[in-house]
């Protein structure tokens, strides 16, 4: 306590206490805390969402706009035909066979599915083995295939379509034995001997191209050649 | 202590807070944003501060040291450009400065006398006797021992009643 006032150190403070106005926080103070308080958002450029807007909308576009947009195909017929018994081949590779029919057990139904009459066929031997039989039907033609695996594993594919006048391209042909001349095409990395057998096209598919697998391949097309007749059935 | 949580009990002492700011500065703008400033510096050291201690010293803590570090050295700034000359030899327990023009006009002449305080004597009657705070508290929060804090409550006390008598003889 001090001697020099009238006033105790306790009724100052009691003054203090009760006399001092308080002042109390603005109603606003506490909401600017609290959001300043919050986390930052990550802050974004404004050009990114009309952006990302637009491409959005391109892509849609563009998306509806894909069944519209010419096929790249190619011109010639034989190449778009190569191009779809390759890709038969290719669904039979990857998913086999629809139905595998044992044929002859199968060649009334066959037949009479495919279009395409067997007047024989060739049922395997020691260098292929026949997997199966099954009507196809490509570039709005009804045909048959023939699958086949070697030894090695390889997958090969004959098909047999109507294919009157088909065009064969005289720099791919390729004499086998002085007696038959097919091309040799490729397709997505595959090979593939065509020829005709009167108003039919024929097609022989494997994945089979390098030089020595060339020789091989002929020698398929030899057997298939000389043991199957396919001709259109009436 | 979780996040939200601390969020929520260190908002308690808001009004507190507050009303410490406007002796300190004695302005509201300032005391907005004094308080905003403590609050904020709180929450990003929230990890710092120890449960179980006094949550309410702790603010307050950080509210004069952030009052010492910004508004004192503003003064300090404003005087030397004023007159370029360095304030370093200032008396430390040097009286409150002039209101500026956007202070709050003291009611009674016990604000007034308080007002005209050294911030170190206003400071320490602030917490000691209107916040009602115990002497560690207020010792801890003026980082001296409990024994200075007791002395400069008593010359706080003597100096306020030198200029309320004062404010009687006018």
């Amino acid at each position: 306590m001090s001697n020099h006032s009238p006033e105790s150190d306790d009724a100052l403070g009691t003054r203090l206490r009760t006399e001092l106005r308080r002042y109390p926080a603005p109603a606003y103070l506490r909401g600017s805390i609290t959001e300043a308080a919050e986390p930052p958002r990550a802050a974004r450029p404004g050009w990114l969402a009309p952006s990302l807007a637009a491409a959005a909308m391109a892509l849609v576009l563009l998306l509806a706009s894909i069944p519209f947009l010419p096929r790249l195909l190619p011109a010639d017929p034989t190449e778009r035909l190569v191009r779809s018994v390759v890709a038969e081949h290719t669904r039979a590779l990857m998913w086999g066979a629809r139905r595998q029919e044992a044929v002859p057990s199968a060649l009334p139904w066959l037949t009479q599915e495919s279009g395409i009459a067997l007047r024989k066929f060739f049922g395997g031997d020691d260098r292929l083995v026949f997997v199966g039989a099954e009507p196809v039907f490509l570039e709005g033609r009804r045909g048959v295939a023939l699958y086949y695996r070697d030894g090695d594993g390889h997958l090969v594919t004959y098909t047999a379509l109507p294919a009157p006048g088909l065009p064969l391209p005289e720099s791919r042909r390729v004499p086998i034995e002085n007696r038959w001349r097919p091309a040799l095409m490729s397709d997505s990395g595959f090979s593939a001997w065509v020829w005709r057998q009167g108003d039919l096209g024929c097609f022989i598919v494997a994945d089979m191209v390098s030089a020595s697998d060339v020789e091989r391949f002929k020698d398929y097309f030899v057997r298939l050649r000389v043991s199957t007749d396919p001709v259109p059935a009436n | 202590m979780a996040s939200d949580e601390f969020h929520r009990a260190a908002l308690e002492h808001l009004d507190a807070l507050y009303n410490f700011a406007m002796y300190l500065t004695r302005n509201p703008p300032e005391a907005d944003d004094l308080v905003q400033e403590t609050y904020l510096r709180a929450f990003r050291f929230s990890h710092r501060f120890q449960p179980g201690t006094h949550l309410r010293a702790w603010l307050f803590q950080i509210l004069r040291n952030t009052f010492l570090t910004f508004y004192r050295l503003r003064e300090r700034e404003s005087a030397l450009a004023e007159d370029g000359v360095p304030t370093w030899d200032a008396p430390m327990f040097h009286d409150a400065p002039e209101e500026s023009s956007g202070a709050v006009e003291a009611h009674t002449d016990l604000e007034r006398a308080l007002r005209r305080l050294p911030e170190e004597f206003r400071t320490v009657l602030l917490l000691a006797e209107v916040e009602g705070m115990a002497l560690e508290d207020v010792a801890r929060i003026l980082a001296c021992p409990v024994g200075t804090v007791k002395s400069r409550i008593f010359r706080a006390k003597e100096r306020l009643r030198g200029l309320l008598r004062d404010y009687t003889k006018e």
